[in-house]
């Protein structure tokens, strides 16, 4: 049966700051989601449903969705809270549009990591009698993974603070981030040590903000004011839940979920034009590129910068949609081409245990 | 237009006030394992999960998912967690209906569950209010649900008694149920003059706590037959909200719920839901709400609610049973509730339910919800 | 799109809250009696299905899902076959001697001595029972024989609860709309809110968008410090976590001049009064705490019943 496509037509961000400490998760869901609509031709009045991705543990609030109903839009209409990372919101969103249900969604994805202590939100999603009491959390897991892979590829630290150093550039050209002082390879190097080989600048970092996105149905595409970019492939896939069950040298459920999303698309990774990944450490987007089978000089790989420099914990992948988005609609802003294809990935859970990836087209 | 979809297979566990043998990851495997075999299926069978349970705070355990992706033996499958406070379970199913309908699987497991033996509930309840703007002053929800009940007497005439008449039924329904822990039969006096909590609700108004999971495995239209000859046909399913300090906000009929009924029937046909509905199975986290529902979907006009439970209509022998599983009386996993009603009204029209089967059930209702009364959602199930 | 203004200080104040909760875990049949086997200085596995030996003891097989088949003594000493160091700690992958698994633990050594294979073996911490640390950590035994695996006949009754207590600390922003209201009710000692995007009256707590029209809220409003109950209740029960002795009402009160509810206590002496004389409609007064007042809902110590 041929299922309908779904068609992004509108996406919003805050900026990107380690501390938004002068508004409240309302302030910067409420505002993504009033722009949100601008030149698309839909008002709020035309969202069927909103689909939102936030953390009760970051927030601090049980159920955290149900205080943010108003500033998302959604009195009166369909709700979902996915308490994974927004691409995964955007996933059940575009199931929900090609089942026939429902037209026009609106996802949306928040964080305010500055409020809480990151490091509960990891060491709280381990398993509780094994791992959490010795101090195995989510820096550790990207240590581990950090020294098998410059062990196995013979690579140096140098090598991880360059690749970082290029990915805080490119997000401060970007200019959604908010970076202070740009660090160079050397800061990167110099950073305190986060986790053995790793320093904290090898490390993604934690901000606030939020995203949204609006995706309608194709019909409803065609009246849109702009360019639509189609979502043609989906796909993901989960790893062992300990870390130390897994290879270090494999995402294994990455791997999954491209194949999956290559299936529905027609086409692999390596033939996308814009890539845009998700990870917690350098190494994990190193070891995420070459999984991908990705060639940085063909395709455009985390022209945004990537989750280093910027990563909205729960907002992260939809983040990475976004700036698909924008770069398939204006590649005049990046170096021009007439890019066609792009694939995005967004990714949670410790050591990368679950992955999700989507292919989009103009 | 998607795929149709169908419940071709159930299971929960025996639920109970407090599981020491098993922890919330083999808790969640009895539950996959029965639903499982109860489809004729293997884990490799499936295609994706969902996984559902209430807040991160009940069980201490941040992206539970992940956790019990080992003991599923769900490892390389997409596997993703859906919320909804009480209303978890049934957001979970919904989120996995449009995973089948939307054409991203053929099978679809969902699964829900709660450990609430574990931790504090009213405190960690609690923390669902605004951390500026009375969380200091909170009762869990249940401060909230009397004190909304409390406005519905005067308005609606939802009384104390008619109230008590709901646990009574409930609660009378639950000892026939094979998966329900809480078995004693009680009258409206013993209710009435129970613990008053938080008054208007008393002790014999709130439901067990309770340790349980459940799990469906959900199948498109061209794969259920493998399963079953007989599936649970899902012909309509809707969740809606409202913003929790409207203005307007009465909460006399839930606004939410109307409003995902009203969708729901128009899909599924029903023009006349007291006719047409053979059985009902509703998520009543205190026995006041049950009143609610009756107005909120239909069942009877607003302020008739206490006339249709006195009635008897509801009972099990009355022209529309509700809750003849015993509803949340028997067992309250509260995430996982919204699966168990699924479950009761999917076996009722598979002609196999084990509490109390209703003759010739084709075609039912659930009802689950959950937040501060502002998530509600309601489906329709057929033979 | 929302944004403060160069001239915002970068260190706003913020509120602070803490939720703080005890627990009682259930770690299964593998766990509860690895954990209780603790006590013993053993440490047990379990074996597979699929024949494989994997310590800690788990329930279920990591590779295939299939259910574990008995209960085994794994040795003490292994080799390390990853590591990394954080906060300090040296935090390593431990493969226990015939186990076919590892798993994570600390390194009681200096990090120059540590090394991939190296042979290391349980240290044990005397007194702590129930816990993955009462092994402390394993040290570097070069010497060590390999150990095997030896099958156990009798096991400690699994653990069924253990207590655990998890805390997490918050410093909430107040952003421009909470943070004048508090401001408000500090300086003052007034509530404001602001108008709906088409209502004179007053939303509370005040907001940029508007919750049912998603458009931009109005001007500032002062509700008066009276108003009227639209839901209560009467608080009987104790909880963890209750910070007012009961009986007393828990109160959704709508303030003269706003349109959505706050939420208080009103403290009563008699329930059975309470119960016929305090319901919606009822009118309340708020009462503000003597001395200073700290801008947060607090300072309004309480709401009495108006005798009007």
């Amino acid at each position: 049966m041929a299922l309908g496509k779904v068609a992004i037509v509108g996406t919003a961000q805050t900026e990107l700051r380690p501390v938004w400490g002068e508004a409240q998760h309302i302030d910067l869901i409420s505002a993504v989601v009033r722009s949100v609509f601008k030149g698309t031709g839909f008002s709020i009045d035309d969202v069927d449903f909103v689909i939102d991705s936030g953390s009760d543990v970051l927030d601090g609030r049980s159920i955290s969705n149900c205080g943010f109903l108003g500033a998302l839009g959604a009195h009166h209409k369909e709700e979902a809270r996915v308490e994974a990372d927004g691409i995964w919101a955007l996933q059940y969103g575009v199931n929900k549009i090609r089942s026939g249900a429902s037209s026009v969604g609106l996802i949306v994805a928040y964080s305010k990591p500055s409020e809480s202590m990151v490091e509960n939100y990891w060491a709280s999603q381990v398993e509780p009698f094994y791992q959490r009491p010795v101090g195995f959390s989510q820096r550790a897991a990207a240590g581990i993974q950090a020294q098998r892979y410059l062990a196995d590829r013979g690579r140096s630290v140098r090598d991880l603070a360059e690749f970082a150093a290029r990915r805080w550039a490119d997000a401060k050209a970007n200019a959604r981030v908010q970076i202070d002082d740009l660090p160079d390879a050397e800061a990167v190097l110099a950073s305190s040590e986060s986790a053995l080989p790793l320093t904290q600048l090898m490390m993604s970092r934690p901000v606030d903000g939020a995203i949204a996105m609006l995706i309608v149905d194709e019909a409803s595409a065609r009246r849109a004011g702009n360019n639509p970019v189609f979502i043609t492939g989906m796909g993901s896939g989960t790893d062992s839940h300990a870390y130390a069950d897994r290879d270090p040298l494999k995402l294994t459920s990455l791997e999954a979920a491209a194949a999956m999303a290559a299936r529905a698309a027609g086409w692999s990774a390596k033939e996308a034009d814009i890539v845009e990944l998700s990870a917690p450490s350098v190494v994990g987007e190193m070891l995420a590129i070459e999984i991908l089978g990705l060639d940085e000089g063909k395709a455009a790989v985390n022209r945004s910068g990537g989750a280093l420099p910027a990563d909205p914990i729960m907002a992260t992948g939809l983040c990475r949609a976004v700036e698909a988005v924008r770069q398939l609609r204006e590649p005049q802003l990046y170096d021009g081409g007439s890019p066609s294809r792009a694939l995005v990935h967004g990714t949670q859970g410790v050591g990368m245990q679950n992955n999700c990836v989507m292919t989009l087209e103009v | 237009m998607g795929h149709h979809v169908a419940i071709v297979g159930v299971g929960q566990t025996h639920h109970a006030r407090r599981r020491t043998d098993v922890s919330q990851a083999g808790l969640v495997r009895e539950a996959v394992d029965r639903a499982l075999a109860d489809a004729n299926m293997e884990m490799g069978d499936i295609d994706t999960i969902v996984v559902a349970t209430g807040p991160v705070l009940f069980g201490a355990v941040n992206h539970p998912e992940l956790w019990v992706a080992n003991a599923i033996g769900a490892q390389g499958k997409p596997i993703v967690r859906v919320t909804s406070g009480g209303g978890a379970g049934f957001a979970g199913a919904l989120a996995g209906y449009y995973q089948v309908a939307g054409g991203y699987a053929g099978r679809t497991l969902v699964v829900a569950y709660d450990k609430l033996s574990e931790g504090p509930l009213q405190y960690s309840i609690s923390t669902l209010y605004d951390p500026f703007w009375g969380r200091e002053f909170a009762v869990g929800i249940m401060g909230f649900s009397a004190a909304y009940w409390r406005a519905r007497m005067d308005v609606l005439g939802h009384t104390e008694e008619a109230a008590a008449m709901v646990s009574v039924k409930n609660r009378r329904n639950s000892i026939a149920n094979p998966y329900a822990h809480m078995k004693k039969e009680v009258t409206v006096e013993d209710v009435l003059n129970s613990k008053p909590l938080c008054w208007p609700i008393k002790l014999l108004d709130v439901p067990p706590i309770s340790d349980g999971a459940a799990a469906i495995v959900l199948s498109n239209e061209k794969l259920a037959a493998k399963s079953t000859q007989r599936p649970a046909i899902i012909k309509g399913m809707a969740y809606c909200c409202e913003a929790d300090n409207a203005p307007e906000r009465s909460l006399m009929i839930s606004e939410p719920l109307a409003i995902a009924a009203k969708k729901v029937y128009r899909a599924a046909g029903i023009t006349n839901p007291r006719r047409q509905f053979d059985v009902v199975e509703v998520q009543e986290p205190y026995s006041c709400f049950e009143l609610n529902y009756y107005e909120s979907l239909g069942l009877c006009p607003p302020g008739e609610a206490a006339d249709l439970v006195a009635s008897g209509a509801t009972d099990l022998d009355g022209d529309i049973p509700v809750n003849p599983s015993g509803g949340c009386m028997g067992a309250n996993p509260i995430g996982a509730v919204g699966v168990v009603r699924l479950i009761e009204a999917a076996t009722q029209v598979m002609g196999r339910n084990e509490s109390h089967q209703i003759k010739d059930a084709k075609l039912a209702l659930v009802q689950s919800g959950g937040g501060w009364a502002n998530l509600r959602g309601c489906a329709v199930l057929s033979a | 799109m929302f944004s403060a203004p160069e001239s915002m200080p970068l260190d706003m104040p913020t509120f602070h809250a803490e939720i703080s909760l005890p627990y009682t875990l259930t770690p299964g049949r593998a766990a509860g009696t690895f954990l209780a086997e603790m006590k013993n200085k053993r440490i047990v596995g379990s074996r597979m299905a699929n024949g494989d030996i994997v310590a800690p003891a788990q329930d279920f097989s990591a590779s295939d899902g299939e259910p574990m088949t008995n209960f085994v003594e794994a040795p003490q000493t292994g080799e390390i076959t990853a590591f990394t160091r954080v906060d300090g700690n040296i935090i390593a992958f431990i493969r226990l001697d015939g186990c076919s698994n590892q798993f994570p633990h600390r390194i009681l050594d200096q990090l120059d001595n540590v090394k991939i294979g190296a042979r290391v073996k349980a240290e044990w911490e005397d007194g702590v029972e129930q816990s993955i640390l009462a092994i402390k950590g394993f040290v570097l035994a070069p010497d060590a024989e390999v150990g095997t695996v030896r099958a156990l006949d009798e096991v400690e009754e699994a653990i069924g609860s253990l207590p655990y207590s998890m805390a997490l600390q918050y410093e909430h922003a107040y952003g421009p709309y909470y943070g004048r209201m508090f401001d408000e009710i500090k300086g003052f000692g007034r509530v404001m809110g602001v108008r709906g995007s088409s209502n004179d009256d007053a939303l509370l707590p005040p907001r940029e968008i508007d919750d049912i029209t998603h458009k931009p809220t109005g001007t500032w409003k002062t509700c008066a410090d009276t108003g009227t109950i639209r839901g209560c209740s009467i608080i009987n029960m104790e909880f963890i976590g209750q910070t007012l002795k009961p009986p007393y009402v828990y109160a959704e009160i709508v303030l003269d001049g706003a349109s959505t509810r706050l939420i208080h206590f009103i403290e009563i002496d008699d329930v059975e009064y309470a119960k016929k004389n305090i319901g919606p409609g009822t009118r309340v007064r708020a009462i503000w705490t003597q001395g200073e007042r700290k801008g947060s809902m607090a300072d309004i110590e309480r709401f009495e019943v108006i005798d009007e």
